[in-house]
């Protein structure tokens, strides 16, 4: 093996989670001499992808709470069954840390196809939302999980809505469509909470805010969800829907997630020129005085130098460059990632007649306590190809520490569990761990070369602002316009690489 | 180029292919044969990566490879594992002249069949038959750059019985090849073709028929969702103009 010690480089790219992979797959075609790194053995970063026997690695290993990690409490729980196991092969599943939904309006959408990403992606439609309401002896198990009617069309064809909500509820969408153009409807509102904005400007009984929260995928307690973060959030929704089918506005990349598209981008760099190197991290850097070079230290003791070190906070936070934040910058929140038994295939109705069969579907559990955050499930069905067939995955996260939030998610799986119609679904595997997110990092942070990528919001829903904070990053380091941002010719045809 | 777009639609599907093999062998040269039918006697050697892209039509089906070429070259060893991340295929070459090449590509087999989708389909191909006179095989040297073309002493060191043996014992299709003259090439990736299952090719539920081809990309997989479906500039259907 080659030695690195002594090489000078463009750009040096510290880590290949979601946000620098993007970095890495913008710069493919600028010429640039990139040195992408990871100090991980494997690809992704905090967006990566597991086999069952990685995944277990993974746990062990953030299994304590080490100070500043992205990651910690982490643990694997195999229920013991009767018989044997249905668990398959360790490789036969394919878990995602970051199994995001990406809305048809997002601006991630239009770059990953300019920049002929897609090509290698296999997305899927993530089909229907429910809420699904605690487990409770009155109720029958059909009135536990309630489909949140989508459009306006679903709307009108819900039986169970009196005619005044279902009036009420087409008010409101309507007001949506064009919310922008309506300050004057919500704009002293924009601060307060949406449940009363429902109630005092559509005379929306609180009844019927559940699922229309449940469109706005926020972790935040229904009573501290603000109606200037809703609105955009409901309006994406709906305007997502119908983009590239009948019938659902949001995909998932095939295959687990943000790893997939973050290895797609991997590859793009590399057929840049880009040289890869896993397992190999930044132990130290330094700004050579007078100079616009940064000296690195690796792994191993190799020195490099670069005129610019990016990379996510957790990966470049070593540095000194990178300002001080406060405790209060971040969120913590509790994750499960479970396999169940069954294909929940009551969570998949078709997305139209004839349209595509979605592969994700998506389930909120609001709490009782409006002061509480809601849990959000993420179920993916064996089409998203991370587990076998006749099994799902079910993703949950809490905006809770781990001391609260696994109890809220264990008894939210096994609500979704006891909903199902088929044999009672049993849990097969179930990995949980907290994590930890930056909120101050949703920008972009430069300074003398160093350049801190956003991270991804704490909710599941990808948004625009990591995309936003790679345009910059490439900006800055390109110093080319705007519009060729992501916009590259198809690398086909026989055309053997220079 | 290969594809003959007129024709009635046969179902499409992209194979992922991954080219691994020790430095020098002739991966490059085989793709560049596949794809282009053409061959550099001195190709500098591949840094980096590539990718490229070829069709290859079946009776009943037409394949597009994805072809990625890891470069034997790889200096840091971190490449393969993002290329042979689902991939469906994987091409394993050596140089029939240099036994050292044999070991390398058994390495890689058995880290395939250790980290690579549980169903990929391996093919061991030995290349370089041109230098090996011993069993010429018919006629093949359409470039006339093979003509008795004894300028290099190099002569089999990897008996066909050998590499067949292992092969056998791993499930791995195998081929000898000559990129320089095409012997089997086009065979190696044919076979490669034939030999992806077709449950691998399709979504497991098979749709109600034709559907909203706007959205689903071949009709076949029904749960794919195509991004270009929005039409974003016109240019964008299925598959490219390759």
């Amino acid at each position: 093996m080659e030695t690195l010690d002594g090489t000078e480089w463009d750009v040096v790219i510290a880590d290949t989670g979601f946000a620098s992979s993007l970095l890495a797959l913008s710069l493919s075609r600028s010429g640039k001499r990139i040195l992408h790194l990871d100090p991980n053995e494997y690809y992704g970063g905090a967006e990566a992808a597991f086999s069952l026997a990685e995944a277990e690695t993974w746990a062990l290993r953030w299994s304590e709470s080490t100070d500043g990690a992205t990651f910690s409490h982490a643990s694997v729980t195999k229920p013991s069954l009767s018989g044997d196991s249905k668990l398959l092969s360790s490789r036969a599943y394919s878990l995602a840390l970051a199994p995001h939904l990406i809305y048809a309006r997002s601006n991630n959408v239009p770059a990953l196809v300019s920049s002929q990403c897609h090509n290698q992606l296999d997305f899927q439609a993530v089909g229907s939302w429910f809420v699904l309401n605690p487990f409770d002896d009155a109720l029958t198990s059909s009135s536990r999980l309630i489909r949140v009617p989508s459009s306006r069309e679903d709307v009108f064809q819900d039986a169970s809505l009196a005619l005044k909500a279902k009036r009420a509820l087409m008010k409101f969408l309507r007001f949506v469509a064009s919310y922008e153009e309506q300050t004057e409807t919500w704009n002293d509102s924009r601060d307060q909470s949406f449940s009363l904005f429902l109630e005092q400007k559509f005379g929306l009984p609180a009844a019927s805010h559940e699922p229309i929260m449940a469109l706005t995928m926020s972790t935040t307690p229904a009573s501290s969800t603000t109606t200037g973060f809703a609105l955009p959030r409901i309006a994406q929704h709906l305007r997502s829907i119908g983009i590239f089918g009948p019938g659902f506005g949001a995909v998932l990349p095939k295959w687990g997630g943000l790893a997939e598209i973050a290895q797609v981008a991997c590859r793009a760099g590399a057929v840049g020129g880009g040289v890869y190197v896993l397992n190999k991290a930044i132990k130290e850097a330094a700004k050579v005085e007078q100079s616009d070079t940064i000296a690195l230290t690796l792994d191993g003791n190799e020195r490099v130098s670069t005129t610019w070190l990016c990379g996510s906070t957790e990966t470049t936070r070593w540095t000194g460059c990178t300002p001080a934040v406060s405790e209060e910058d971040f969120t913590t929140i509790s994750r499960s990632i479970s396999i169940v038994s069954s294909p929940l295939s009551h969570l998949f109705p078709p997305t139209s007649e004839g349209g595509v069969t979605p592969a994700g579907a998506v389930v909120v559990v609001p709490s009782p306590d409006a002061s509480e955050p809601p849990v959000h499930i993420l179920v993916h069905t064996s089409d998203a190809g991370e587990c076998p067939m006749d099994q799902s995955v079910a993703y949950a996260s809490v905006a809770l520490p781990s001391d609260t939030g696994y109890p809220r998610l264990e008894r939210a799986i096994s609500d979704l569990l006891l909903s199902a119609e088929d044999a009672q679904p049993e849990l097969l595997w179930t990995l949980r761990y907290q994590q930890r997110t930056n909120l101050s990092t949703q920008a972009l942070r430069e300074s003398g070369g160093l350049i801190n990528l956003p991270a991804l919001r704490d909710d599941l829903v990808l948004d625009d602002s990591v995309l936003d904070g790679v345009r910059q990053a490439w900006q800055s380091i390109t110093s080319e316009e705007q519009s060729v941002f992501m916009k590259f010719e198809a690398r086909e045809g026989g055309e053997e690489e220079e | 180029m290969t594809d003959s777009t007129a024709s009635a639609p046969k179902p499409s599907s992209s194979v992922k292919l991954v080219l691994l093999g020790e430095a020098a062998v002739g991966k490059s040269s085989l793709v560049l044969r596949f794809v282009n039918n053409d061959f550099q006697p001195n190709k500098e050697p591949t840094i980096g990566a590539a990718f490229l892209t070829q069709k290859c039509q079946l009776p009943s089906r037409t394949i597009k490879f994805e072809i990625w070429d890891t470069a034997g070259q790889e200096r840091f060893a971190s490449l393969a594992p993002m290329y042979y991340r689902n991939a469906q295929s994987a091409l394993v070459v050596y140089d029939m002249t240099k036994p050292s090449s044999l070991v390398k590509a058994k390495h890689w087999v058995a880290e395939l069949q250790r980290q690579a989708s549980p169903g990929i389909v391996i093919a061991l191909v030995g290349n370089k038959l041109d230098l090996c006179d011993d069993d010429d095989p018919e006629d093949e040297a359409q470039d006339g750059e093979n003509a008795e073309g004894h300028e290099e002493e190099a002569v089999r060191k990897v008996s066909t019985a050998e590499a067949k043996a292992y092969a056998e014992e791993e499930s791995l299709l195998f081929y000898e090849t000559s990129a320089k003259t095409g012997h089997n090439v086009s065979e190696v990736f044919t076979a490669i073709a034939n030999a992806i299952p077709e449950t691998s090719l399709k979504g497991p539920r098979t749709g109600a028929g034709g559907g909203t081809q706007a959205a689903i990309s071949g009709g076949q997989d029904t749960s794919r969702v195509n991004l270009n479906a929005r039409g974003a500039d016109g240019a964008a259907k299925e598959g490219c103009a390759c």
